[in-house]
């Protein structure tokens, strides 16, 4: 238990008597405090360490968070990158089942937390590490010490990473708050959601929000954007296809007989819509891609499976957004002729 | 960990290669070949792990036709060079690009595995 990282604190303090002598209770302020400075140098350490570092939030649950985190963070190492993920959603930690990382268990060496290898060598940590069981989060449900989070983050072995990207949980809570006071140099953070007016409304929430934790917006992604069928039929047809809301989508077949449409499952342009609002950048739209995370079962992907497919190339577009931003006013003052 | 890493200032694209000026007064060439055929990226990078798909690699690249590449600042580490024909995902840090200059091998000698770095 002494070598647990977390530590959590039984609720309701004890008064501390006024006496000359460091009492029992002073002894182990102290020790609290020697361990609050430690954390915090390690945390700095971390903040060295790792060059970028992205928070990814929504308004709402179930909007893609962790999705949008996951091909992100893969996204990124497939273009060569160190990457590593931070899940801290408490409310359902599904980053590891993503990354093909089911089951898993904190790994703890020498009081250091080491994070476990996804694929493409993404690093993860998540709070389902954490948990006896992942059907019943329940310890997780009950008002968590937010010191508990911080110590975590500050126990964690990354080692050297161009990205951080950390899924937090949904809506306005006091986790992002924590981890952007403890982690230095956070660069921003992206905002994933929905083409639903209700998880428009939320988004807008989630950007107030950020300007209270005075960390920039990278921007707005919208996910499940649109969802397109191919097909085929023989070449130079025409097709009409009775699409949502009582519109009707064209399409011809091309010269080997392929055609494609694209159905607006939900109202498309949302996303670019609040973006503009704000006047916050617009990093793109994701498709709706039923077998994005087959992971959701075994734990695959798309982007690792199809690494040339649609939705993969739709997230380097993304990606591509965001190192845009990125590299906004960090000039290297390297001279290109 | 090694010697420090002089800063690129200049970056010259010429027709078949690059011109890289250093703060230490140093300048070197390296071709626009040599760059693509040490790309980092998941795809390019697993070629060079056997000599004949390194060669393969190789073959492809000197097939394409000559162009200079836009060349983009990553953040305070990197660049990245965007071809009309080619891959262009790979993300050079400069100590690849440092290594490159040196004529040194920017994957020192390591396998390209995933996850491991
Ligand atoms: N673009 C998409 N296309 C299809 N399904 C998606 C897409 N994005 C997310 N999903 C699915 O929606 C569900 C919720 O996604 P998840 O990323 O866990 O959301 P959150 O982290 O916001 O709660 C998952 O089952 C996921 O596979
Ligand atoms: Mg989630």
């Amino acid at each position: 238990m002494a070598d647990s990282p977390v530590t959590i604190n039984s609720p309701g303090g004890q008064s501390t008597p006024a006496s000359s002598e460091p009492t029992p209770q002073e002894q182990k302020q102290m020790e609290q405090a020697y361990a609050q400075m430690k954390r915090k140098m390690a945390m700095e350490e971390i903040g060295r360490k790792i060059k970028h570092k992205i928070m990814v939030l929504s308004g709402k649950g179930g909007v893609g968070k962790s999705t949008v985190s996951t091909g992100l963070a893969l996204s990124l190492a497939q273009q060569g990158h160190r990457v590593g993920i931070l899940d801290i959603d408490i409310t359902g930690p599904n980053v590891p089942k993503m990354m093909g990382l089911d089951g898993r268990r904190l790994h703890v060496e020498n009081k250091r937390i080491h994070p476990a290898e996804g694929h493409l060598g993404v690093k993860v940590i998540s709070m389902a590490f954490l948990l006896e069981d992942e059907d019943t989060p329940v310890v997780w449900r009950g008002p968590i010490k937010l010191g508990a989070i911080q110590q975590f983050i500050g126990d964690v072995e990354w080692g050297e990473l161009e990205y951080l990207i950390i899924d937090f949980p949904p809506g306005t809570s006091d986790e992002p708050l924590t981890v952007a006071q403890s982690l230095p140099d956070i660069d921003g953070m992206v905002i994933v959601t929905t083409p639903q007016q209700v998880a428009l409304l939320d988004s807008r929430k989630s950007i107030t929000f950020s300007e209270s934790l005075k960390v920039p917006v990278l921007g707005v992604v919208e996910n499940m954007s649109g969802f397109t069928v191919n097909g085929t039929a023989e070449p130079g047809t025409s097709l009409s296809i009775a699409g949502p809301g009582g519109k009707t989508l064209s399409a011809t077949a091309d010269s080997e007989g392929r055609f494609s449409v694209t159905l607006d499952i939900f109202k498309q342009g949302g996303g670019q819509a609040t973006a503009d609002e704000f006047g916050v950048p617009f990093l793109g739209a994701l498709p709706f891609d039923p077998g994005f995370v087959r992971g959701g079962d075994d734990g695959v992907h798309r982007i690792v499976s199809e690494p040339d497919g649609p939705s993969a190339h739709a997230f380097a577009n993304v990606v591509a957004a965001i190192q845009a931003q990125l590299s906004d006013g960090s000039d290297s003052g390297l001279e290109i002729v | 960990m090694a010697e420090p890493l002089p800063t690129l200032k200049k970056l010259e694209r010429r027709t078949q290669d690059m011109v890289l000026t250093y703060d230490d007064g140093n300048t070197y060439t390296v071709t626009y070949d040599d760059l693509r055929h040490a790309c980092p990226c998941a795809k390019c990078a697993p070629m060079r792990n056997e000599d004949d798909t390194s060669r393969t690699l190789r073959r492809q690249i000197e097939a394409l036709p000559a162009e200079k590449p836009t060349v983009r600042t990553v953040g305070k580490y990197a660049v990245s060079f965007e071809w009309l024909q080619g891959c262009s995902s790979g993300i050079y840090r400069f100590e690849r690009l440092h290594d490159l200059a040196l004529r040194r091998d920017p994957d020192r000698g390591k396998p390209y595995v995933h996850g491991a770095w």
